[in-house]
């Protein structure tokens, strides 16, 4: 069975400040994380790889292969996903990133077409939002550009058999409601499949330490498992032109603090509601 | 153009009318949520009405399940000037390929310029799918739009890193042009109960989804999420009074219980939950602080925190610096009545 994890990098929000009055953005540190999203998604593919070690089913052989999510400048987040367990990356070169945002119709293209090479896949895996823009078209568009079912924001993944199993919150109920928080549903479809994962919902285990060294010994070097192919042997690169068009930043108002309530415990008890209401669950 | 509003100043019982074919026009998909339309597909109405008037196009709404005919007028009552019902047993719960087929093939007969769905789970899964299909553009999560008239173009702005900033994109060529729209990030239409039409009912070929629903997952616990992730943080300080006030709090807003050293000092929380900057500091959505005085370690390990609500007796309390609202009562007092009208 061959898994794809599809990871992408994330400017550390740690190292930016917004100053809204200036309307900049102040880059005091530039370093560049896993997509929260997609290490999750990594840790679900290591996990039915372990699954298929445990059971000992020689035809359960799990391959996990990582492809980048859009134009990468460097290949360090393939090669830490070999470092972490992945068996094969691909790092794709040539792709233009002339967007702040992935343009995900044109990352799609040229996945799809990554797919075909790799000789096709069992099971797709990939982040369901992206830590900076919010945005999670990129898994359903694969599926539909595969033709595929999909899962999207699964908490949990397991697969074996030619099938698998996602849990999903339910519904999206609303805090307080009725039988409110969340509850959770198993839902699960033939392979191949795409499955999107949420954030923060696997914690990605700690890279082997003698992979490690292998996977970084030489950086610029190709390292065992890491390979590369340009992106213009994939598609046309004609057809990479990006749908969407930036159109500028905007910045929220300064936030108007010490706005004090006055009035009885219940008068102010009711404007608290409406106000936590409002904010909880955004 | 739409004159509806001549009708609307005589208040008149007014019937819409859509004019005939032509295609384009602004869609708005409608999430039904326990046999009502959600508040997000009003917001998208009301959203979808501003920008039709302007461009001199027409609002369609389109509603898609089982018995879901008549909530056809919630739409025309929120601005909408044609909908389309897809009333079907295959379409009772959403289902990725059933409801896929519908739009797809009314997308393809209808032309539209502009789709609109909320952000929901429903949203989320079939907008990338027709987007991808159609070879339209996509932003989600908007939160704004605004329009280019020359080119009839969308221009939406959606958050970035959750909101610290907003980038503005548009899909200049590509049509049509999808949004996903942020539930409360839009204010709800005007209801006119004067607006009333007749829906048009769509042929449904039932189709199978590939996703089976096998049951709830009962075994499933999802890993506790760390303090430092939480989404909604409710602390307790010395003047908190009643922990388990405090306790039910979090609960009801499904949040996760913390406090200053006040609070560790009185043993209500561990070490391990005391926000200061010498112990976590946090960044969630909502911040509640119950009797909490505010020392400067405290209020700068929750600096990040989007919304902060403070409660405490005293006047001069620092923590009412950063506070976005700030209530000068006892907490013995206001917890009550806040779970009250919480509830």
């Amino acid at each position: 069975m061959r898994v794809i994890v599809i990871l992408g990098r994330v400017l550390d929000p740690s190292g930016i400040v917004v100053k809204g009055k200036a309307g900049r953005i102040f880059v005091n540190r530039e370093e560049y994380v896993l997509q929260p999203a997609d290490r999750c998604a990594l840790e679900a593919a290591l996990r039915i790889k372990d699954a298929a070690l445990a059971g000992l089913r020689p035809s359960q052989d799990v391959e996990v292969v990582a492809l980048p999510r859009g134009p990468l400048p460097d290949d360090d987040v393939l090669r830490q996903a070999l470092a972490t367990g992945a068996d094969r990356a691909v790092y794709l070169v040539g792709q233009v990133a002339n967007l702040p945002y992935t343009d995900d119709a044109a990352a799609v293209r040229v996945l799809a077409a990554a797919v075909e090479r790799l000789g096709g896949a069992d099971l797709i895996l990939a982040g369901a939002t992206t830590m900076d823009t919010g945005q999670g078209q990129l898994g359903p568009r694969l599926a539909e550009a595969l033709g595929w079912p999909q899962v999207v924001g699964a908490w949990h993944v397991a697969a074996a058999d030619g099938r698998v199993q996602a849990v999903c919150q339910s519904s999206p109920l609303l805090v307080g409601e009725e039988g409110g928080g969340t509850s959770y549903v198993t839902v699960e479809a033939d392979l191949p499949a795409v499955v999107t994962v949420l954030p923060g919902v696997l914690k990605l285990r700690y890279p082997d330490g003698a992979r490690l060294i292998n996977v970084y010994r030489g950086v610029g070097e190709v390292a065992e498992g890491l390979e590369q192919w340009d992106v213009a042997d994939l598609v046309d690169m004609e057809s990479l032109k990006p749908l969407l068009e930036r159109r500028g930043q905007d910045f929220p108002p300064e936030r108007e603090r010490g706005v004090r309530i006055d009035g009885t415990p219940e008068e102010m008890a009711r404007v608290v509601a409406d106000a936590l209401r409002q904010h909880v669950g955004r | 153009m739409d004159a509806s509003y001549l009708d609307l100043l005589m208040a008149q019982q007014e019937e819409v009318t859509e004019a005939a074919g032509g295609g384009g026009g602004i869609w708005v998909v409608a999430d039904v949520v326990n046999g009502t339309v959600a508040p997000v597909t009003l917001e998208a109405i009301g959203a979808a009405r501003t920008l039709a008037d302007s461009l001199g196009a027409y609002v369609y709404g389109v509603l898609l399940g089982e018995g879901v005919t008549d909530l056809a007028q919630t739409l025309y009552q929120a601005g909408a000037d044609g909908v389309r019902v897809a009333d079907h047993s295959s379409l009772a719960q959403f289902a990725l390929e059933p409801y896929l087929k519908v739009l797809s093939d009314l997308i393809e007969a209808e032309q539209p310029e502009v789709v609109i769905f909320g952000a929901t789970a429903q949203g989320q899964g079939l907008a990338p799918r027709l987007a991808q299909h159609t070879g339209g553009g996509l932003i989600e999560h908007v939160t704004a739009v605004s329009l280019d008239e020359a080119t009839r173009t969308v221009q939406g702005a959606f958050p970035i890193y959750g909101g610290e900033y907003f980038e503005i994109a548009a899909c200049p060529e590509a049509r049509p042009q999808f949004l996903t729209i942020e539930p409360g990030a839009f204010s709800a239409p005007f209801i006119d109960s004067y607006r009333k039409g007749e829906p048009t009912p769509l042929e449904v070929e039932p189709a199978e989804p590939a996703v089976r629903v096998l049951g709830p997952a009962e075994d499933f616990e999802p890993s506790p999420v760390p303090l430092v992730q939480a989404p909604v943080i409710v602390a307790a300080g010395r003047q908190a009074g009643d922990f388990e006030m405090v306790k039910r709090l979090a609960l009801a807003l499904g949040g996760q219980v913390a406090g200053d050293r006040g609070a560790r000092d009185a043993g209500w929380i561990g070490p391990e939950q005391i926000v200061d900057v010498r112990g976590v500091t946090v960044a969630p959505e909502v911040y509640v602080a119950v009797g909490i005085r505010g020392d400067t370690f405290h209020n700068a390990a929750i600096e990040e925190a989007k919304f902060i609500v403070a409660i405490h007796p005293d006047p001069d309390a620092p923590i009412f610096e950063i506070a976005d609202l700030c209530l000068e009562a006892d907490p013995a007092e206001v917890l009550p009545a806040l779970l009250e009208a919480l509830a």
